[in-house]
């Protein structure tokens, strides 16, 4: 529901580092999109689309990358995948953050991103690149 | 903001391609934003609730029933998130306690920076309870903590047998649960226990408080759940 205006700040931190490292063009932007969130991917792109029209962005290539959800248990140590119930009245698969090993509340350690994980760029190249390491 | 870990170069006519990244989590922002309210209240001894739920679940009428309840024992502030209009916060300051309405505009959910600009605006040191009232979404308030003590989600039985198999997510994020109208629960086929079973798979730790905000049945209960 709120894809658009996770959209609007990831358009604009991309432009931000774009224009901190003197780009002509931004080529490639990385997502990472966590399973556990409310973002539903498509929605994510068609955002973008709309939002890089305008910009260095356009034409960019956006990868979307999708992190599973994964819980860790403090009380027995369990680190695993999201479990998931099926509920007998109704059939549905339903995730929890029921522990699958003690029955104790696990917390979600991955799945919740929502990460600029890279972005390429085109710059002119400069005599004495600084940014050449 | 921006951790540069890896640069890689290639060269391309007169044009060099640069990979940078930020790695930078997008929704962590409003959470290290919360973390900073939440050790500004508690650094005033505020305790904060946030209150979420869809339109018509009955948020604001079981915040007037606790403003009743507990305006002797704390001085209570309340936020009020709506997209445009100042209905409810005119409802709630009848009750005799500050009010802040958080006009969203078009955004589906209250966030972190709005709560620390609507923060600007009161006294701190002169209350001891934050409830903050949410934009009436069920969904994207969960994505977005505010930096309060206890997340809330409100439910109603007219909105039918799914709510919680639908939206296990925002249980997950909540530390207790309204069932509210619970009058109504026999002429709409909803079996509370039901719910509960639920939202106790989803979420182990949930507490639940079962109400009828208009007639205040059942705040005591939420009152206890919110260990106020």
């Amino acid at each position: 529901m709120h894809e658009f205006s996770m959209a609007t700040q990831i358009v604009e931190n991309v432009l931000k580092e774009a224009k901190r490292n003197n780009a002509k063009k931004v080529a490639e932007v990385h997502l990472i999109i966590g399973k556990m969130t409310f973002l539903g991917v498509d929605q994510i792109r068609f955002s973008y689309g709309v939002l890089v029209k305008d910009t260095i962005m356009k034409d960019s290539k956006l990868i979307i990358e999708e992190q599973n959800g994964v819980i860790q248990c403090d009380s027995c140590g369990f680190k695993g995948p999201v479990p998931v119930e099926d509920d007998p009245a109704y059939h549905i698969p339903v995730p929890t953050l029921k522990c699958p090993k003690c029955g104790k509340e696990a917390k979600i350690v991955e799945g919740k991103e929502c990460t600029i994980k890279s972005i390429r760029i085109l710059k002119p190249q400069e005599k004495d690149d600084d940014t050449k390491q | 903001m921006s951790i540069l870990t890896k640069e890689k170069q290639v060269i391309n006519g007169n044009e060099v391609s640069l990979e940078i990244k930020p790695g930078m989590n997008i929704l962590q922002v409003n959470k290290d934003l919360a973390k900073k309210n939440q050790e500004m209240l508690q650094k005033h001894k505020v305790k904060a609730i946030d209150i979420m739920g869809s339109i018509g679940a009955g948020k604001t009428s079981l915040i007037e029933q606790l403003v009743q309840k507990l305006k002797q024992k704390y001085r209570i502030a309340i936020f009020k998130g709506d997209l445009t209009t100042t209905i409810d916060a005119d409802r709630i300051g009848k009750h005799g306690v500050q009010v802040v309405t958080i006009n969203t505009g078009r955004e589906c959910h209250l966030d972190a920076h709005v709560v620390s600009k609507a923060v600007e605006k009161i006294n701190v040191e002169s209350i001891d309870l934050l409830i903050i009232e949410n934009v009436g979404n069920l969904i994207c308030p969960a994505e977005f903590p505010l930096g309060t003590d206890k997340r809330v989600v409100v439910i109603s039985v007219t909105e039918g047998p799914y709510m919680i198999l639908k939206h296990p997510f925002t249980f997950m994020n909540a530390d207790v649960m309204v069932i509210n109208k619970k009058d109504l629960a026999q002429t709409m086929k909803i079996d509370i226990k039901k719910l509960e079973n639920q939202a106790k798979e989803v979420k182990p730790t949930i507490k639940v408080a079962v109400t009828n905000a208009l007639t205040g049945e059942g705040i005591e209960e939420l009152i206890k759940a919110l260990e106020l």
